[in-house]
C-alpha cells in the first residue's frame, strides 16, 4: 500500500468525525425509545462530551492537513464545492452539537425538547457523514466516483456511532435500562446496517477499482496494496458490530462497549487508508 | 474573453525536458516542484527468432504538459475557497495564494497532474501560463525554450486554426472531463499506445 | 539572417513586441487584467547579460541572463530574430544558474592535506598557491624536462579565453606534451585519415598540396563540412537517411544544434515520401515518436551488418564498379596496390569469402551477430540501393568501441560501394557536417614541443612513459616519450578519473605519489578528479566575467557572442588568465604572456581580429551593445570537389583516392608492436574487439555500453539535483534480461565488470536490445577508494577496462564492456 503520511490527517478526520457524529444518531434513538432517570440523563449528557470531543479532534486533524490553516475561513467562499459543502455541513453539525451538549449539561432541556433537539443533531450528523463522503466523489478520480463512497461513510458513522453511544450509555449506567426496550433492536440495527453498508460499499468499490487502470498504474495493483488494510479494517468493523450485539444482553457492558469503540476506530481508520490507497485519476495521477 | 492555450507537437518532442527546466529556472522551483512535466510513454514487445535474432514493435514518445487551463477545470470545481480560479479575460487558471488553504483537493482532482501543494509556501502552486509574461506580449518561458519548437501558445481559437491536432492522446484523459485548451499533434508512436498501466515509464520523474 | 542589430537597451521592448506578434497574434490583452501569482518578477529586471554554454556537447548555446542588483534572477535564451535560427539552450544550459549559484562552488585556493584521492584539503592564499605552482614547474622542468608536463584532456570550458592561457603560459616555459585525438572521436580520428586523407601526405600545411600528386588535397577531419554533408543538404535533397550510432537528440540538444537540423530534415524527407533508419542498440530519443525508424542492433556489430549489405549488393550487382574503379583503391583486385595484388586481400574478397577468413558475409552470417533477421538486412540493402539520394552517416557512438577503427570505416563503405558520395543529398558515411567558419579565434600560443601522446594513453604515460614509443604506444611527433608524466595540469575537466577508463586502476596509478609528482586541478566544483589534486584552484565561470566565443562546433550556423559578467564571481574565484599572468610574472615573462593586454583587452583584440577577416560582422562598439551576432550557413555536400574532379581535387591519401585498402595500415600492422589479440586491419572488416561480440562469459553474461544522457554533458552538470530529478541515472535493461534476474523497474542494482562494481537504479525497458545493458555515461563516481571501491554514483568508467585500442590507442572500451547485473 502507498502509505502516505500526507493523507494521515485526512484519514483521521474521516474516521473520527463520522464516528463521533454517528453517536448522536444512536443517542437520539435512545432518547426516543427509553425513559431515563434524571441521574442517568445527567450522566449521559456528561458522557456525550466524548463523541463531541472525538468530532472536534477530527476537525483539528483536518486542520493540520491544511498548508495554510490560517486561511481556513475562506472555505466559505467556495460554498457549493464538494469540500465546502462538507465543511459547512460539518460546522453546522458541530456548532449545533456543541450547543446541544452545553444546553443539556446545563440541565435546561427535558422531555420532548430534548427529543426534538437530539433529533435535529442526529439528522445533521447523517447529513454531515454523507457530505464527508460526497467530498471525495469527483468525475476525474475514477475509483472514487461512485455513490458507494458517501454511503460507505454513512455506514462508518452508524456502526462507529452505535459503539460510541453504547459506551456513553454504559458509563452512564443507562445501558441495561435502554436495552430493555426497543432501543435494543435500534442499536443493533444501527450497528449491523452500518457494518453492512461499510462492507458492501468498500468491497464494491475495491471490485470496481480493480478493473480500472490509467497510464501510471493498474487498479488491481492499487487494490492488491489496499487489500490487507481493507480486510483487517472491515473485520474490525464486524467485530465492533458484534460487540454491540453481544453487549445488549449484558448488565455491565462498559468494557465490551469500549472494545467496540476501539475496534470501530481502528477498523474505520484502516478502511479509510485502503480508500486513499486506491485513488486513481482518469488521467495522470494516482495516490 | 480570449481563452489561451498550448500547442504540443509530439512528432518533434525528444523528451529533453528543457521546457520543464526553463520553467523551474524562471519560477525558481527546487527539486520537488515542476509546473510542467515530460511524460515518457513507452511500450512494445520483443519476439526472439530461432536464429537468435529479434523482431519488435517497441515505441517511445513524449508528452510535455503544463496546465491545460481547461474550460471546465476540475481543480476550480473542487476548490473550497475559490482560490483556484480562471481569469475572466484570459481563461488562464491560477491560484490566489491569499485565499488558498492548501487542502490539496485541486492536486487530487486534476487529471493532468498540474497543481500541487507547496507546504513551505503554504498554498497550491501550478503553471499559470506565465500570465505575467503573456500580459507583456511574450510567450510562456517554456514555449520559447523548446529546442525543437514543439510548443506554441496563444489564443486557443488561433491555435486550433493554425494546427491540426487532437485534444487527447495517451496518457491524457478524455477531453470530456475538463475540456482542456490544448492541441496535440499526434506522432506515429502514439498510435501504438493504449492508455494502460505502465505506459508512462518515468513515474519517479514526474510524480 | 544577414545581421542582428538589436540594441541592448531597447531589447526588452523589442522582444516584447516580437513576442506579442508570435505569441498571441496581436490579441495581447491589457496588463492590468493579469494578476501574476508569483510577484518575484513583477518588476522586470533591468539588466540583460549575454553569455554561452561552454561545455562539450559542442553547442555553445546562447544565454540571455536577467540580473538584478548584481545577481542573476533567471535565464531566457536566444530569442533573437527568426525562431528557425535561435541557439536555444537545452535543459542543461537552462540549469546553469544552479551551477553558478551552487553551494558546492569552490571558493578558495586549497592544498591537499589527506591522501591523494581522499579529497581532504585546507584553504590557502592565492600567493601561496602561485608559489607552489612556480616551484613545482621549476623543479619538474629542471629534473625531468618539459616532456614531463601534461595538460590533461578537459572540455568543460569552451571559450576564446578558456584553457588557452594555460597552454600559452606553459608554451612560454618551454612547452608540454601534446594530446593527439580526443575522447569523443578517438578511434575515428586515428583511422579515417588512412581512408579519406591525412595531413602526413600534404607537403606543406600552408599550400595544402599533395606530397606526390602536387594538387591541393583534402585531408580528413571529423570537424568540418568538407568531408561530410550537412543535415540541411539531406533536408534539401535526400530520400533516405541512414544513421549508425547517432542520436543528435541526446548528444546535440540545443536549439541551433544538430537536433533541430535533424527535425527539419526528417520533416522534409518524410514529406517527400522518404525514410529514416536509425541503427542503434537503444531506441534513442532521436526516434522519439517515430518507432518505425529504429533498427535495433547489438553494439559493436555495425560492421557485420554493413558486410552483409555489401554481400547482397555485390551478389545482386548493385555496386557502382565505375565509381569504385575511378575513385577508390582496394575494392577488388583490379585496384589493389602492387604490394597486395593477387593475394585475395581486397574488400570484395573479404565479403565474398575468397580472402582473409574465407567466410561469405551473407545476411544469415550477420543475423545472429547483429541480432537483426536476415530478411530485415536484405530489406535494408534493397532500400539503400534503390534510394536516389541516400544520406548515410554515423555518430561517434559506433567508433567508441574496441573495434572502432574497423567499424567507423566499414560504415563508410555503404555510400562508397554504390558511389553515393559527393552528390546532392548524399553523404560520405561520416557524421553530419560541422560549420566551416569560426568568427573569432582564441588567445594564441605555440608549443615548442611536438611530441604528442594519444589522449587516452596518459595513465600509461604516468606509469611508464619513458618506455612508450611510436611503435608500441602510438606516440606521434617523436619516436618516443621523453619522460614519465610528472606534472599534470587539469583545468575544467573530469578526465583524471570520472571520464577516463577503469577508475580503480587510475586511482592506483594516481595515488602513488612517486609516479605523478604534482597534480593541479582548477575547476568550479569538487569533481571526482578534483579529489586527486595536490593543489585545487577555484575558477570564475564565464558568466561571471567578460566572455567571448563562437558558435559551437556541432551546430551548423555561424555566430559570435560577446558577453558581460551577469554577476560577480563568488569567494576568491579568479579568471585563469589573470592567474596565469601572475605566474608568468614570477618567471619574468609577464609581457611575453600578456602582450600588454588584460583579459578583457584580449576579448576585444580577438573580436576585432575576427571582424577584420569577416566582412559581415558588426563593429566592436555594435557587438558590445547587441551581444550576439549570427547568420545561417548554406548546405554542404561532403567531398563534392573530389567527386566533381578527382584528379584536380585528390584526397590526401597516398593514392589520392578513397583507400578501402590502406597499404599504410598494412605496414603498421607489420611494424608496430601489438599485443597478441591486436590487429590493424588494412580493410574495414568486422572484428569482434576486446570485450566485444562473443566475449561474454558465465561470470559476465551481458554486453554493456555507455551512452550519452540528457541530464549531463559528459560529467558536466552531473551534480545538479534538479537535472537528476527529471532524468534519472538508470541502467537500461530489456525485460528479457530483467525477468530471469527478478529485476523490476526502479530496483537498485549491482553491476560488476572484470574491473569494478557500481550501484545503479534499473530502467526495465523494451527500448534496448536483449543481451546488452546500457549505462548513461558521466555520472559522478562515488566510492570509498581506500575501502570497498563500490561506486554508488553509477559511473560507467568504474566498469570500463583500461585497454587502449590497437591503432588509435583509444577509449574503445567505453562502449564495449561485459558485465553481470543483479539486484543489490
Amino acid at each position: 500500500m502507498q502509505f502516505s503520511v500526507a493523507e494521515l490527517p485526512l484519514a483521521l478526520f474521516t474516521t473520527l468525525a463520522p464516528l463521533g457524529a454517528g453517536a448522536f444518531v444512536a443517542l437520539a434513538c435512545a432518547f426516543f425509545t427509553t425513559s431515563f432517570s434524571d441521574e442517568q440523563l445527567k450522566k449521559i449528557d456528561r458522557g456525550t462530551i466524548i463523541p463531541l470531543a472525538i468530532v472536534i479532534v477530527g476537525f483539528i486533524c483536518a486542520f493540520f492537513h491544511l498548508a495554510s490553516p490560517m486561511n481556513a475561513p475562506s472555505v466559505f467562499l467556495g460554498a457549493g464545492s464538494p469540500m465546502s459543502n462538507e465543511i459547512i455541513a460539518g460546522c453546522v453539525f458541530a456548532i449545533v452539537a456543541i450547543v446541544y451538549v452545553i444546553v443539556t449539561n446545563a440541565g435546561k432541556l427535558c422531555g420532548s425538547a430534548r427529543k426534538g433537539f437530539a433529533a435535529v443533531v442526529a439528522v445533521l450528523a447523517v447529513v454531515f457523514a454523507i457530505f464527508t463522503g460526497l467530498a471525495y466523489v469527483m468525475s476525474t478520480i475514477a475509483t472514487w466516483d461512485t455513490p458507494l463512497v458517501p454511503v460507505q461513510m454513512l455506514g462508518f458513522a452508524l456502526v462507529g456511532g452505535a459503539a460510541t453511544a453504547a459506551f456513553v450509555l454504559a458509563t452512564a449506567g443507562a445501558w441495561a435500562d435502554a436495552c430493555k426496550g426497543s432501543f435494543k433492536s435500534a442499536v443493533i440495527g444501527l450497528a449491523v446496517v452500518g457494518a453492512v453498508l461499510a462492507i458492501v460499499d468498500l468491497v464494491g468499490q475495491l471490485a470496481m477499482a480493480s478493473g480500472m487502470q490509467n497510464a501510471l498504474v493498474s487498479g488491481s495493483e492499487l487494490v492488491s496494496g489496499a487489500l490487507l488494510p481493507a480486510i483487517i479494517g472491515l473485520a474490525l468493523i464486524v467485530v465492533a458490530a458484534a460487540l454491540v450485539f453481544v453487549s445488549v444482553k449484558k448488565e455491565a457492558a462498559t468494557g465490551l462497549a469500549a472494545a467496540a469503540v476501539i475496534a470501530a476506530l481502528v477498523g474505520i481508520f484502516l478502511a479509510r487508508m485502503a480508500f486513499y490507497a486506491i485513488q486513481m485519476s482518469v488521467g495522470i495521477y494516482f495516490g | 474573453m480570449t481563452q489561451y492555450g498550448f500547442y504540443f507537437d509530439s512528432t518533434r518532442c525528444t523528451g529533453c525536458r528543457t521546457c520543464e527546466i526553463a520553467c523551474k529556472d524562471y519560477k525558481d522551483l527546487g527539486v520537488d516542484f515542476a509546473y510542467r512535466h515530460v511524460y515518457d510513454c513507452e511500450g512494445g514487445d520483443w519476439q526472439m527468432q530461432s536464429d537468435g535474432t529479434y523482431t519488435q514493435d517497441c515505441f517511445v514518445y513524449h508528452v510535455s504538459l503544463g496546465c491545460q487551463h481547461c474550460d471546465d477545470p476540475a481543480c476550480v470545481k473542487v476548490c473550497p475557497t475559490t482560490a483556484m480560479h480562471k481569469d475572466a479575460s484570459t481563461g488562464l487558471v491560477s491560484v490566489d495564494e491569499h485565499k488558498c488553504i492548501g487542502c490539496g483537493y485541486c492536486h487530487m482532482a486534476c487529471p493532468y497532474n498540474a497543481p500541487k501543494v507547496d507546504r513551505e509556501k503554504g498554498h497550491s502552486v501550478k503553471c499559470n501560463g506565465c500570465a505575467e509574461r503573456v500580459a507583456e506580449g511574450k510567450n510562456p518561458i517554456c514555449v520559447d525554450a523548446c529546442p525543437l519548437r514543439a510548443l506554441d501558445f496563444g489564443s486557443i481559437e488561433d491555435i486550433r486554426k493554425k494546427y491540426d491536432g487532437v485534444d487527447s492522446v495517451p496518457p491524457l484523459p478524455d477531453a470530456s472531463y475538463t475540456h482542456p485548451n490544448i492541441v496535440v499533434k499526434k506522432c506515429p508512436a502514439a498510435a501504438r499506445a493504449k492508455n494502460v498501466a505502465g505506459l508512462v515509464a518515468n513515474p519517479l520523474e514526474v510524480m | 539572417m544577414p545581421n542582428m542589430n538589436v540594441n541592448r537597451r531597447t531589447f526588452v521592448k523589442t522582444a516584447g513586441a516580437l513576442g506579442a506578434l508570435a505569441a498571441v497574434g496581436g490579441t495581447a490583452a491589457t496588463g492590468s487584467l493579469f494578476e501574476p501569482t508569483t510577484p518575484a518578477f513583477a518588476e522586470a529586471p533591468d539588466e540583460i547579460h549575454w553569455s554561452q554554454c561552454n561545455v562539450n556537447c559542442g553547442g555553445n548555446c546562447i544565454f540571455q541572463w536577467h540580473s538584478k542588483d548584481g545577481k542573476i534572477q533567471y535565464m531566457e535564451t536566444d530569442n533573437l530574430g527568426s525562431t528557425d535560427l535561435q541557439a536555444r539552450a537545452c535543459l542543461r544550459g537552462r540549469a546553469m544558474r544552479r551551477w553558478l549559484n551552487s553551494p558546492d562552488r569552490l571558493m578558495y585556493p586549497m592544498k591537499r592535506v589527506g591522501k591523494r584521492g581522499e579529497g581532504k584539503f585546507e584553504r590557502i592564499s592565492w600567493d601561496e598557491a602561485i608559489d607552489i605552482i612556480v616551484e613545482k614547474l621549476k623543479t619538474t622542468i629542471d629534473k625531468y624536462g618539459n616532456e614531463a608536463i601534461y595538460i590533461n584532456y578537459a572540455t568543460g570550458m569552451y571559450s576564446a579565453t578558456g584553457r588557452v592561457p594555460i597552454q600559452r603560459l606553459l608554451s612560454l616555459l618551454g612547452g608540454y606534451v601534446n594530446q593527439g585525438y580526443d575522447y569523443s572521436t578517438h578511434m575515428l580520428q586515428a583511422v579515417m585519415p588512412y581512408m579519406y586523407g591525412s595531413a602526413s601526405n600534404i607537403a606543406d600545411p600552408k599550400t595544402g598540396l599533395h606530397k606526390t600528386l602536387g594538387k591541393k588535397a583534402t585531408k580528413f577531419s571529423p570537424y568540418d563540412n568538407v568531408n561530410a554533408s550537412s543535415f540541411s543538404e539531406a533536408e534539401a535533397h535526400s530520400d533516405l537517411v541512414v544513421m549508425f550510432g547517432n542520436s543528435p537528440a541526446e548528444t546535440r540538444m540545443g536549439g541551433a544544434n544538430a537536433v533541430w537540423d535533424y527535425a527539419l530534415m526528417r520533416e522534409a524527407v518524410l514529406g517527400r515520401g522518404g525514410k529514416i533508419v536509425n541503427i542503434d542498440f537503444r531506441l534513442n530519443e532521436s526516434s522519439s515518436g517515430h518507432p518505425d525508424e529504429w533498427l535495433p542492433i547489438r553494439p559493436g556489430t555495425d560492421a557485420a551488418l554493413v558486410s552483409a549489405i555489401a554481400y547482397e549488393w555485390i551478389k545482386g550487382d548493385k555496386v557502382d564498379k565505375e565509381f569504385l574503379d575511378k575513385y577508390c583503391v582496394g575494392y577488388d583486385d583490379d585496384r589493389m596496390p602492387e604490394s597486395a595484388k593477387g593475394q585475395n586481400k581486397s574488400y570484395k574478397d573479404y565479403i565474398m569469402g575468397t580472402g582473409y577468413d574465407k567466410i561469405e558475409k551473407t545476411p544469415e552470417w550477420a543475423a545472429p551477430i547483429t541480432q537483426i533477421p536476415a530478411s530485415k538486412i536484405r530489406e535494408l540493402a534493397d532500400m539503400i540501393a534503390s534510394a536516389k539520394a541516400p544520406f548515410i552517416c554515423q555518430g561517434w557512438g559506433s567508433q567508441r568501441h574496441t573495434n572502432g577503427e574497423d567499424t567507423t570505416r566499414a560504415i563508410c563503405m555503404l555510400p562508397i560501394l554504390i558511389g553515393k558520395i559527393g552528390l546532392p543529398g548524399t553523404n560520405t558515411g561520416q557524421r553530419e557536417a560541422e560549420p566551416p567558419t569560426y568568427l573569432v579565434g582564441k588567445i594564441p600560443f605555440t608549443n615548442p614541443i611536438k611530441t604528442t601522446l594519444p589522449v587516452y594513453q596518459w595513465v600509461n604515460a604516468v606509469d611508464h612513459g619513458h618506455k612508450m614509443t611510436a611503435k608500441n604506444a602510438g606516440i606521434m611527433g617523436a619516436e618516443k616519450l621523453g619522460s614519465d608524466l610528472k606534472f599534470i595540469w587539469n583545468y575544467a575537466g573530469n578526465c583524471l578519473t570520472n571520464q577516463h577508463g577503469d577508475i580503480n586502476y587510475t586511482h592506483e596509478i594516481l595515488s602513488d605519489e612517486s609516479k605523478c609528482e604534482f597534480i593541479l586541478v582548477w575547476d568550479t566544483v569538487m569533481t571526482d578528479s578534483a579529489k586527486y589534486a595536490d593543489l585545487l584552484l577555484p575558477d570564475a565561470m564565464r558568466s561571471e566575467q567578460m566572455n567571448l566565443q563562437t558558435q559551437g562546433y556541432s551546430e551548423y550556423y555561424t555566430a559570435v557572442v560577446v558577453g558581460t559578467p551577469a554577476q560577480e564571481p563568488p569567494g576568491e574565484c579568479r579568471s585563469n588568465y589573470d592567474v596565469c599572468a601572475d605566474i608568468a610574472d614570477r618567471f619574468g615573462l609577464k609581457n611575453e604572456f600578456t602582450e600588454g593586454r588584460t583579459h578583457d583587452d584580449w576579448v576585444e583584440y580577438l573580436y576585432k581580429k575576427g571582424a577584420q577577416a569577416d566582412d559581415k560582422m558588426p563593429s566592436w562598439e555594435q557587438i558590445k551593445e547587441q551581444g550576439v551576432y549570427k547568420r545561417a550557413l548554406e548546405p554542404a555536400i561532403g567531398l563534392k570537389s573530389f567527386r566533381d574532379d578527382p584528379d584536380e581535387h585528390p584526397l590526401a591519401t597516398p593514392s589520392g583516392k578513397i583507400e578501402i585498402y590502406s597499404e599504410t595500415l598494412a605496414g603498421l600492422n607489420d611494424t608496430w608492436e601489438l599485443a597478441e589479440d591486436e590487429v590493424i586491419n588494412p580493410i574495414p572488416v568486422f572484428s569482434e574487439g576486446f570485450h566485444g561480440y562473443g566475449s561474454v562469459t558465465s561470470e559476465f553474461p551481458l554486453y554493456c555500453s555507455g551512452f550519452h544522457h540528457k541530464s549531463r554533458t559528459h560529467s558536466s552538470f552531473g551534480f545538479i539535483e534538479e537535472l537528476e530529478k527529471v532524468a534519472r541515472q538508470q541502467l537500461w535493461i530489456n525485460p528479457a534480461d530483467a525477468e530471469p534476474r527478478n529485476i523490476m523497474d526502479g530496483d537498485m542494482l549491482a553491476v560488476k565488470s572484470p574491473v569494478g562494481e557500481i550501484r545503479i537504479e534499473a530502467k526495465v525497458t523494451p527500448r534496448i536490445v536483449p543481451g546488452t545493458v546500457g549505462i548513461p555515461q558521466g555520472a559522478w563516481h562515488k566510492a570509498d577508494m581506500f575501502g570497498d571501491k563500490i561506486d554508488t554514483g553509477g559511473c560507467v568508467n568504474t566498469l570500463t577496462a583500461y585497454k587502449p585500442s590497437p591503432l588509435a590507442k583509444g577509449n574503445g572500451t567505453a562502449h564495449s564492456m561485459i558485465v553481470q547485473v543483479s539486484k543489490a
